[in-house]
C-alpha cells in the first residue's frame, strides 16, 4: 500500500481507525442480521429483542411456503436472471468482438450509440416500451421481463475494454490458419476471455435477479418474481412479520451464497462496472 | 476512451481474392462478405438498442403532444403543446423536484462522504481486517431492494419496530411527513454506501504513492497529506460518485417508495421518478407522464454536460 502506512502510528489513532469501521461495518450488516435472526424465530418469540435468536424454528419458513408459492417465485426469477444474463452476454460478446476486431465505417457513430444510453433515463421511455411489450403481446410474461433488457450497454463496453487488451498476434495467427472469424471468436477469443465473461455474467445476473422496476411494470397483474412477490406479502395492515422475513431472506439468499463463494470476483466486477 | 487500440483483421477471403480479382472489380458478393462481417455481429445488439431504448425515446416526444389513455385501440389526440403546459402548470411538479434535490443532496453523505471515509480508514487497517470490513459495507448492495425494504419496515414498526423500543421513542417513520423522506435517504444511503466505498477504493488505488512519499519527506502531516494531495488527486472519483448520485438517486429510491410510502404521506416523498410513475400507470395519463419524461431527459443531458465538464476540469491534477 502508501508507504506511509510503513511509519509506525500511534497505537491509539488505529483503534480509532478500527472502532469507526467496526461501527459503520455493523450499521451495515444489521439489517441483513436482523432479517435471517427474526425468519428464524419461534412464532411466540418474533417481537423479541434478544440478539441470538433461541429456540430456532422453521415455524415462519414453513409459514411463508403454505402462504405463497415461494418455490415457483425464485424458481421465475432463476429463468429470468440466467437467461437475462446469459442473453446479455451473447449479445454483448458479439458487439465488443466486431468492435475491436475491424475497423469500419460509422464505427464512431456505432459505439457512441452504446455510450449514449447512459444518458436516457428508463422514464423517458417506459411508456412507448410498455405499448410494445403489450403489441407483442409479452405483457405478464417472463419472456417480457427479459427480451427487453437483452443488450446491455454496460456489457458491451465492459467487454470491449477487455477485448482491446488482447494480444493482436493470437488473432492474426488464426487468421494465418485460415480460421474464420465466427470460429475465431469461439475458439480463440472466448477461452481467454473467460474470467471476465464469468465476473460480467455473474454481475449482470445479479442485477437481473434483484430488478424490480422493470418487472413491476410488465408483471402487474402477477406476482410471478420475487420482489414482485415479496411486495404483495408486504404493505397490509399488520405485517405477518416472521413469514415476510422469511421470504425476503430466501429472496436474498442466492445472491449472498454467491458473494460468500465468489466474493472477489463479484467486487472486482462491480469495482469495474463502475469505472468504465 | 481510447480509440486507437483497434486491431484489423482481415478476414480470409480478402487474402485470398486480393490475388485473382483487383479491389475495384470485386463483385458485390465478395465486397459484402469482406464489409459485411462487423456490421453482423452488431446487429442483434444494435437492433435491440434501437428497439428498446432509442426508438421508445423519439415515440415519447411525439406521445407528448398527444393526449391519451394507454389503452390499445383507443385514439391518440393530437394537443400539441398543451401537455407541457399543464405540466408546469401543476404545483406538484416544482415540489417533487424540489423532493429530487432534496434527496439527492441527502444522498451525497452516503455516496460521498462515507465511503470516503471508510476507504482512507481501511487503507490505513492491514491484513484480513480490511477485507472484512469492505466486505460488509458492500453486503448490503446485493440484498434485493424489496428485502431491503421489508426488513426495514420491520425494523422501523411504530409499535414492534427494534427502533422505537431502542431508541424509546414512538415515531410513525414511514407515515409521518417529515421522517419519511428521511427514512428513504438512510434506507438507499443504507444501500448504495458499499459500491461507492468500491469505486473510492478503486480511485485510491489508482493514485501514484509518490507524492504523498515526497511531501511526507518534505514534512507533511498525515492529515495534511490527505487534504492537500490525496484528496485533490481523488477528484475525479469524486466527480465521478456525485454524477452518480445527481443521476440515479431517483431511481434507486423507486423500490422503496414503491413499497414503503406509495409516494406518501401526503405526497412527501413523491419525486419527480415516482410522479412519472403515477401518471402513466396510476392516472392513466401517457400524454401528461411522456411531457415529464422528455423534461427529465432534458435534464438529465444538461446535469450530464455540467458535471462531465465539471469533473474534466477538475481531472488535469495528475498529469
Amino acid at each position: 500500500m502508501t508507504i506511509d502506512d510503513a511509519v509506525g502510528e500511534p497505537r491509539v489513532r488505529r483503534l480509532g481507525g478500527h472502532l469507526v469501521l467496526g461501527v459503520l461495518s455493523l450499521a451495515c450488516v444489521f439489517p441483513v442480521y436482523w432479517l435471517y435472526a427474526t425468519s428464524v424465530r419461534a412464532p411466540g418469540d418474533v417481537y423479541s429483542l434478544s440478539v441470538l435468536p433461541w429456540p430456532l424454528s422453521t415455524a415462519s419458513y414453513a409459514d411463508a411456503f403454505a402462504k405463497n408459492d415461494v418455490l415457483g417465485m425464485l424458481l421465475n426469477t432463476g429463468v429470468v436472471a440466467v437467461f437475462s444474463a446469459l442473453g446479455q452476454l451473447l449479445v454483448a460478446l458479439l458487439a465488443a468482438y466486431a468492435f475491436v476486431a475491424w475497423r469500419f465505417p460509422l464505427q464512431r457513430l456505432l459505439y457512441l450509440m452504446f455510450v449514449g444510453t447512459w444518458l436516457v433515463p428508463f422514464q423517458a421511455t417506459m411508456l412507448p416500451n410498455y405499448v410494445l411489450l403489450s403489441r407483442l403481446g409479452l405483457l405478464e410474461t417472463l419472456a417480457g421481463v427479459i427480451v427487453p433488457t437483452l443488450c446491455s450497454a454496460l456489457g458491451v463496453l465492459l467487454l470491449r475494454e477487455h477485448l482491446a487488451g488482447f494480444p493482436k498476434e493470437l488473432l492474426d495467427a488464426a487468421r494465418m490458419d485460415g480460421r474464420s472469424s465466427w470460429s475465431t471468436l469461439w475458439l480463440v477469443v472466448v477461452p481467454a476471455l473467460r474470467p471476465a465473461l464469468a465476473a460480467l455474467g455473474i454481475l449482470l445476473a445479479i442485477t437481473a435477479w434483484n430488478e424490480y422496476f422493470w418487472p413491476a411494470m410488465v408483471l402487474q397483474r402477477s406476482n410471478a418474481v420475487v420482489q414482485l412477490g415479496l411486495r404483495s406479502f408486504m404493505g397490509t395492515e399488520g405485517n405477518d412479520w416472521g413469514p415476510l422475513m422469511a421470504t425476503a431472506g430466501l429472496a436474498c439468499l442466492p445472491v449472498l451464497v454467491l458473494y460468500l463463494v465468489l466474493q472477489r470476483h463479484i467486487v472486482n466486477a462491480f469495482v469495474r462496472s463502475g469505472l468504465k | 476512451m481510447v480509440s486507437g487500440t483497434f486491431v484489423e483483421v482481415a478476414p480470409p477471403l480478402r487474402a485470398r481474392e486480393a490475388g485473382v480479382v483487383p479491389a475495384s472489380r470485386e463483385s458485390w458478393w465478395t465486397r459484402a462478405r469482406r464489409i459485411a462481417p462487423p456490421y453482423l455481429y452488431l446487429t442483434p445488439a444494435v437492433v435491440l438498442l434501437v428497439v428498446w431504448t432509442y426508438q421508445p425515446l423519439a415515440q415519447t416526444f411525439v406521445l407528448s403532444l398527444h393526449s391519451w389513455n394507454l389503452v390499445p385501440g383507443t385514439p391518440m389526440e393530437e394537443v400539441g403543446i398543451a401537455n407541457y403546459e399543464r405540466l408546469l402548470g401543476t404545483p406538484e411538479l416544482g415540489r417533487s423536484v424540489w423532493r429530487t434535490v432534496v434527496v439527492i443532496l441527502g444522498m451525497l453523505p452516503f455516496t460521498v462522504v462515507i465511503p470516503v471515509l471508510v476507504a482512507l480508514l481501511t487503507r490505513r487497517v492491514r491484513g484480513r481486517a480490511q477485507g472484512v470490513y469492505r466486505a460488509l459495507v458492500f453486503a448490503p448492495m446485493l440484498v434485493a431492494p424489496v428485502a431491503g425494504a421489508a426488513v426495514w419496515q420491520w425494523l422501523l414498526d411504530p409499535s414492534a419496530g427494534a427502533v422505537n423500543r431502542v431508541l424509546g421513542t414512538d415515531v410513525n417513520w414511514l407515515n409521518t411527513t417529515g421522517t419519511a423522506q428521511l427514512s428513504i435517504i438512510v434506507i438507499t444511503g443504507w444501500h448504495v454506501a458499499g459500491f461507492a466505498v468500491l469505486v473510492v477504493t478503486a480511485g485510491l488505488t489508482g493514485i501514484n504513492p509518490d507524492y504523498a512519499a515526497a511531501a511526507q519527506v518534505d514534512g507533511a502531516s498525515r492529515s495534511q497529506v490527505t487534504r492537500w494531495i490525496t484528496l485533490p488527486l481523488l477528484s475525479p472519483t469524486l466527480a465521478f460518485l456525485v454524477l452518480m448520485t445527481v443521476l440515479l438517486s431517483a431511481q434507486w429510491t423507486f423500490p422503496l417508495i414503491d413499497t414503503l410510502t406509495q409516494g406518501g404521506p401526503v405526497g412527501s416523498t413523491t419525486n419527480i421518478y415516482y410522479l412519472l410513475w403515477e401518471y402513466g400507470f396510476r392516472h392513466h395519463d401517457a400524454g401528461l407522464a411522456a411531457a415529464a419524461g422528455v423534461l427529465f431527459f432534458a435534464g438529465f443531458i444538461v446535469v450530464a454536460a455540467l458535471l462531465t465538464r465539471l469533473a474534466e476540469r477538475l481531472s488535469h491534477h495528475d498529469d
